[in-house]
C-alpha cells in the first residue's frame, strides 16, 4: 500500500536537521534537573555554575531546533495533519518558555538561583519533555515524517 | 490520519500556552522582580533606615550610566558659596587620593585586576554589556600608578605633574607614617622611603603584608589608614562576591578590616561581615575609626543600603548571612545563625547602591563652618537599579563626633541631563589649603573645592 510520507523541510542531503539538534536541548534540560538537585542537596556552588551553564546552552540551542521544527511543520500539510506534530509542537513551546524563564532564574546569585523555583521549573521542563518527545518519536516511528518515500517499497 | 478542524486547535494550543506563561510570570513576580512603586531613597539615610521585603528579580537589573565625559569648560555643580575646578585632569582612572605633609597631593591612578573568571554565563553577558555602556570614556593609558601634584603657592594650578611611583598592582590606600610610605595593592602592602619633598620613589619597595588578591579579586580596592600614634594599619579587604556565589572558600579573611602591626607585618581580622569596606577613617573628635562599605546587589532597587559606620573591635557586621543586624539574605546556604545572632547593624545608611568608594572627615576652614567636623563621601553611583541612586559627593553632618543630621549633596553634576555619565567620584581628601579633593575615574580628573576665598575668586 503507498503511504506518502510528510516529508521534511529544512534538511541537508535529505537528511532532516530538527532531528539531528533536539538531542541537546533536552539533555542539556535533563542535565540542569541533575545539577539543580545536586546543588540542592550539597549548596556546593560548582553545581549552580553548572546549571545555569546547561540550562542557558538548552535555551538557545533549544531555539535553534525549534525553527528548524518550525519550518518543516509549517512547510508540510502532511505534518500539521498529525495530532502528534500539534502536541509536539505547542508542548515544546510551552518548554522553551518555561526554560527561559529558568533560564533567568539561574542568573540569580547563589541559593535562590535553584531553591525553591529554578528546580521546579527544571523539574516541570523534564516532565514535559517526556512527553513532548513521546509525541516527536511518534511523528518519526509511527508516522514516518521525514522519512524518504524513496525507501519504501510501493 | 484524523485531521481536526485547524483554527479550533491553534487556538486551544494558544490558550494553553497564555495560561501557562501568565500563571508562570505571575509566579515569578511574586517572588520578586517589580521596583517598589515611590520608594523614597532618602528614607534610607540616617541611623534607621527603610528596609523593604527583598525582591528577586526575575530579569537581572543592570541600569549603568552611559559614559560621555566633560566636555571642555565643564565641571560639576556645588551650591552657592562653594567653588569647583579641575586640579588635574587627563588622568588614568583616578581613585583615590592622599595629601602629604608639605601639601603634595598623590593621585592613584588604578584598574581592577581583571582576574575574575568567567564562571557562569551572567559573568560573560554583565561584562559585555558593562564594556558596551562604559566603553565611551577616556583611559586605557598607562595606569596603576601614583601622580604627583604639585601646587606649592595654593591656587588650584599644580606647578608639576609628574609619575611618583610606577608600576603597582591595582592600588588603593596610601598612608604616610614618618618617612615610611606605605601603598596598599590589591595583593600586598608595600612599604616605600620617602623623604619630605620627594616627587619621585626610587626605592623598588619592600612588602610588609601580603593581602588577598586573585583568584577572583571581585572586590579589589585595598582602602589603607594608619593609626593616629602610627603604630598600626588599618586595610579594608572587600568580598569576593556579590553574596557568597563563589563559595565561602573564596571570602577567608575578606569583607573584613584587618589591622596591621606596622613593625611585624602581622595582622588580625579586626572586624568582619563588612562585604566592601572603603574610606576608612578616624573620626577626629572620638578617634574611632570609621569606614563606608557597598552592601549587597539584587535583592531590589531599595536593597540593600550602603552605609558607614564606625568600626568596632571584634565586631561582626552581618555579610553575607544577613544586613542590618538580623535580616536573613535567602541567597546564602547553609546559614549561619550563630553569626547573625551576633550581628550588629551599622550606624548610619546612605541609601541602596550609591556605591560610597571614598570618605574624609573635614576639620579645616576653607569651607563654610557647617562642614567642619562632619564627614564628605565620595558616592560612585548604582548599576542595578532603574533610577540613578549616587553619583555624587555628599556631606553628613556630624556633632561630637556623631551623625547628626540628613545627609546633604554637597557636589553633584556628574550626570548631565540625558543622564549619562560625564564622571563618578571614588575618593575624596581635603588639601593642606582646606580645599576637598575628588577624584573622578571616569572624568579622569581631579576636582577641588573651595570656600570661594579671595585668592581663588580671580581665576577662571
Amino acid at each position: 500500500m503507498a503511504y506518502e510520507h510528510p516529508h521534511s523541510t529544512v534538511r541537508i542531503a535529505k537528511h532532516p536537521i530538527h532531528p539531528m539538534l533536539v538531542p541537546f536541548p533536552i539533555a542539556f534540560f535533563v542535565g540542569t534537573l541533575l545539577t539543580d538537585i545536586a546543588y540542592w542537596r550539597t549548596a556546593e556552588m560548582m553545581w549552580a555554575d553548572f546549571s545555569a551553564w546547561l540550562v542557558s546552552a538548552g535555551v538557545v540551542l533549544g531555539f535553534i531546533a525549534a525553527i528548524a521544527g518550525l519550518i518543516d511543520f509549517l512547510s508540510d500539510r502532511l505534518v500539521r495533519r498529525q495530532t502528534s506534530a500539534w502536541l509536539h509542537a505547542i508542548g515544546n513551546l510551552v518548554v522553551l518558555t518555561l526554560a527561559t524563564i529558568n533560564m533567568f532564574m539561574h542568573t540569580r546569585d547563589a541559593w535562590t538561583s535553584i531553591v525553591p523555583w529554578g528546580l521546579t521549573l527544571s523539574a516541570a521542563v523534564v516532565v514535559l519533555l517526556l512527553f513532548t518527545t513521546w509525541m516527536g518519536w511518534s511523528m518519526v516511528y509511527r508516522h514516518g515524517v521525514g522519512v524518504e518515500n524513496a525507501g519504501v517499497v510501493e | 490520519m484524523i485531521s481536526r478542524p485547524f483554527s479550533r486547535k491553534a487556538a486551544g494550543g494558544a490558550a494553553l500556552c497564555a495560561f501557562l506563561l501568565s500563571s508562570t510570570l505571575t509566579m515569578a513576580q511574586n517572588t520578586g522582580g517589580q521596583n517598589a512603586g515611590g520608594f523614597d531613597p532618602n528614607s534610607q539615610i540616617g541611623p534607621n533606615p527603610i528596609l523593604p521585603e527583598p525582591q528577586q528579580y526575575l530579569f537581572p537589573p543592570m541600569n549603568l550610566a552611559k559614559v560621555v565625559g566633560w566636555k571642555e569648560g565643564e565641571t560639576p555643580t556645588v551650591p552657592a558659596g562653594l567653588k569647583i575646578e579641575a586640579l588635574a585632569t587627563g588622568l588614568q582612572h583616578p581613585r583615590s587620593l592622599y595629601v602629604l605633609p608639605n601639601g603634595d597631593v598623590l593621585v592613584v591612578e588604578s584598574q581592577g585586576p581583571g582576574v575574575e573568571p568567567v564562571k557562569r554565563p551572567k559573568d560573560l553577558v554583565m561584562g559585555w554589556i558593562e564594556s558596551m555602556v562604559t566603553g565611551g570614556g577616556g583611559g586605557g593609558g598607562e595606569s596603576n600608578r601614583i601622580t604627583l601634584l604639585r601646587d606649592a603657592d595654593g591656587d588650584g594650578k599644580p606647578e608639576t605633574q609628574s609619575v611618583f611611583l610606577d608600576h603597582l598592582n591595582s592600588p588603593f590606600g596610601v598612608a604616610l607614617v614618618g618617612s615610611d610610605l606605605y601603598v596598599a595593592n590589591t595583593d600586598s602592602i608595600m612599604r616605600y622611603h620617602y623623604n619630605d619633598g620627594d616627587t619621585k620613589i626610587a626605592d623598588p619597595g619592600t612588602p610588609l603584608t601580603a593581602l588577598p588578591g586573585g583568584p577572583i579579586d571581585h572586590h579589589w580596592t585595598k582602602s589603607l589608614v594608619a593609626s593616629p600614634d602610627g603604630s598600626l594599619l588599618y586595610v579594608g579587604v572587600g568580598s569576593n562576591s556579590n553574596v557568597s556565589e563563589n563559595g565561602m572558600e573564596a571570602e577567608k579573611n575578606r569583607a573584613a578590616i584587618w589591622e596591621v602591626d606596622r613593625a611585624t607585618g602581622r595582622w588580625r581580622i579586626f572586624a568582619s561581615g563588612l562585604r566592601n569596606p572603603n574610606g576608612l577613617s578616624f573620626e577626629p573628635v572620638t578617634g574611632a575609626l570609621w569606614t563606608v562599605v557597598n552592601e549587597r546587589d539584587e535583592l531590589g532597587p531599595d536593597l540593600v543600603p550602603d552605609y558607614m559606620t564606625s568600626v568596632k573591635d571584634g565586631a561582626f557586621y552581618g555579610w553575607p548571612y544577613s544586613y542590618y543586624g538580623q535580616h536573613i539574605d535567602p541567597r546564602v546556604q547553609p546559614q549561619r545563625p550563630d553569626l547573625v545572632q551576633k550581628a550588629i547593624p551599622p550606624d548610619y545608611a546612605l541609601s541602596s547602591h550609591v556605591a560610597p568608594l571614598g570618605m574624609t572627615f573635614y576639620t579645616a576652614d576653607n569651607l563654610p563652618a557647617k562642614y567642619k567636623g562632619g564627614a564628605f563621601v565620595g558616592e560612585h553611583g548604582s548599576w542595578d537599579r532603574d533610577k540613578f541612586n549616587g553619583y555624587k559627593v555628599v556631606f553628613v553632618p556630624f556633632t561630637d563626633g556623631h551623625p547628626s543630621g540628613k545627609a546633604e549633596d554637597v557636589v553633584t553634576g556628574f550626570l548631565d541631563a540625558n543622564e549619562a555619565a560625564r564622571g563618578r567620584p571614588v575618593g575624596v581628601a581635603v588639601d593642606k589649603t582646606g580645599a576637598l579633593l575628588i577624584a573622578d575615574d571616569v572624568g579622569n580628573t581631579v576636582w577641588r573645592v573651595t570656600g570661594g576665598a579671595p585668592q581663588t575668586a580671580a581665576v577662571r
